[in-house]
């Protein structure tokens, strides 16, 4: 994202107060994350400390500071899927899609991102569709009941090919 | 003025200060970590509760928040808030574990021991003593205006420290964090000639030195961020003067100046 698209975003609002979160999160959009050089950035332009914004862009769960894949795939944690078993799609997951296990945040939140750019993996709490768990959502796209062997299939709509992605 | 009871002692107040304020200047020891009377009351850290019994809005409330008025009458230590007392102590004992404030509040109050799971966290650079009271952080942005210093992520997993856990140069390495700091989580060295904020991702902040006997004495950005403020300022000649040495040339001046008998010394060691 250049400047002049970033002084466009800042420019659209007028009231210095609570403008910062619409400008991050209109970058979430158009960048897939906050890089840290656009913060710095918009540290200056805002006169806002960076500190600040960093904290802003950790505590939202929205934002993410590291790129994001084509197809974002998030399984629910919420109690009910956790308990339907959602670890053990998320370990399925790791393994469909190659991405390391220990890339856990101390936190316990993980992004976990493919080689190719293509997928992303994280986790959330608890979609509202408890109903259906456990539930996995693929973009915008939710799947309920899924089991582990299912899974293969729902990625296949999103590109995902065995011989590409699959970890050892 | 105003009135106000407190424990049955009639109280003389200003309008609107803090109840808490009161009571302490009243010599009652009401325990607080959050509170720093050079910043808004934050009401974060809950030990400062009273009881209201005779009030606007009667019932447990943070001392720290409530102001004083006439006919307010408040309890600091009841059976009920020393309850809570203890359940706060043990929920702080088992955040900040090696916080030796909290441990000794928690003597005062006779708790022996927390019955929750104790946050020991390797190679913290908060020591195990951070309760995420927020006063670095606001005495950082508020008071000094750096900024350098904020939370990072949320609910259990909240910290405090620079962005992208980096050396951050906002930082003037002038220590009003780790002087505020109520369970003294915050760790600085003096190394030579650069201070380092070993808690704030080892923030290296240089050191000035002194013209005349050629100590180090503080911060290069802190010291050129006080002569900013300073209104009038020093003489140019003392800015790089440490501390000692400013004060033995200020008095050498003013002794020539008496001798000479030209004008009052004061004045004229202002720039």
């Amino acid at each position: 994202m250049d400047t002049a698209r970033l002084n466009e975003i800042v420019e659209r609002y007028p009231a210095p107060a609570g403008k910062i979160l619409g400008i991050l999160e209109q970058v979430q959009r158009e960048v897939g994350y906050l890089p840290k050089d656009i913060l710095q950035f918009l540290a200056k332009r805002l006169e806002v400390s960076l500190s600040e914004l960093y904290s802003l862009a950790t505590f939202y769960s929205f934002f993410t500071l590291a790129p994001l894949g084509e197809h974002v795939v998030t399984v629910c944690m919420g109690t009910a899927c956790h308990v339907k078993g959602a670890p053990e799609l998320v370990a399925t997951l790791k393994r469909l899609l190659g991405v390391e296990v220990d890339e856990v945040t101390r936190d316990g939140k993980f992004l976990l991102t493919t080689e190719d750019n293509h997928f992303s993996l994280t986790s959330a709490r608890c979609f509202g569709a408890c109903s259906m768990a456990p539930v996995l959502r693929v973009d915008n796209k939710i799947f309920g009941y899924i089991t582990p062997d299912r899974i293969p299939a729902i990625l296949e709509q999103f590109g995902w090919k065995e011989s590409q992605h699959r970890g050892s | 003025m105003t009135q106000v009871i407190i424990d049955g002692k009639p109280c003389a107040a200003e309008e609107g200060e803090t109840l808490l304020v009161v009571a302490r200047r009243e010599g009652i020891d009401i325990p607080a970590f959050c509170f720093e009377e050079s910043l808004a009351s934050y009401g974060a850290c809950r030990m400062c509760l009273v009881e209201v019994v005779k009030g606007a809005r009667p019932g447990i409330t943070t001392s720290c928040t409530l102001q004083a008025a006439d006919g307010l009458e408040v309890l600091t230590e009841t059976p009920e808030i020393t309850g809570l007392r203890k359940a706060l102590i043990e929920l702080y004992l088992a955040q900040a574990p090696r916080a030796e404030s909290i441990k000794a509040l928690a003597r005062r109050y006779g708790v022996e021991k927390t019955r929750f799971a104790r946050k020991v966290v390797k190679e913290d650079p908060l020591q195990n003593r951070c309760i995420l009271c927020g006063l670095c952080v606001r005495v950082c942005g508020e008071i000094m205006g750096a900024g350098a210093i904020n939370y990072i992520g949320r609910g259990q997993f909240t910290e405090i420290n620079t962005p992208f856990y980096e050396e951050n140069e906002a930082c003037m390495g002038c220590g009003a964090c780790a002087e505020v700091c109520p369970t003294g989580a915050i760790a600085l060295e003096d190394r030579t000639d650069t201070r380092v904020m070993k808690s704030w991702s080892e923030t290296k902040v240089p050191l000035a030195r002194c013209a005349a006997c050629g100590t180090f004495f503080a911060p290069v950005p802190f010291t050129r961020y006080a002569h900013e403020k300073l209104d009038p300022g020093i003489l140019d000649a003392l800015k790089d003067l440490c501390p000692a040495c400013r004060s033995k040339a200020a008095a050498r001046k003013a002794i020539l100046l008496k001798k000479e008998g030209v004008i009052p010394p004061e004045p004229e060691l202002q720039a």
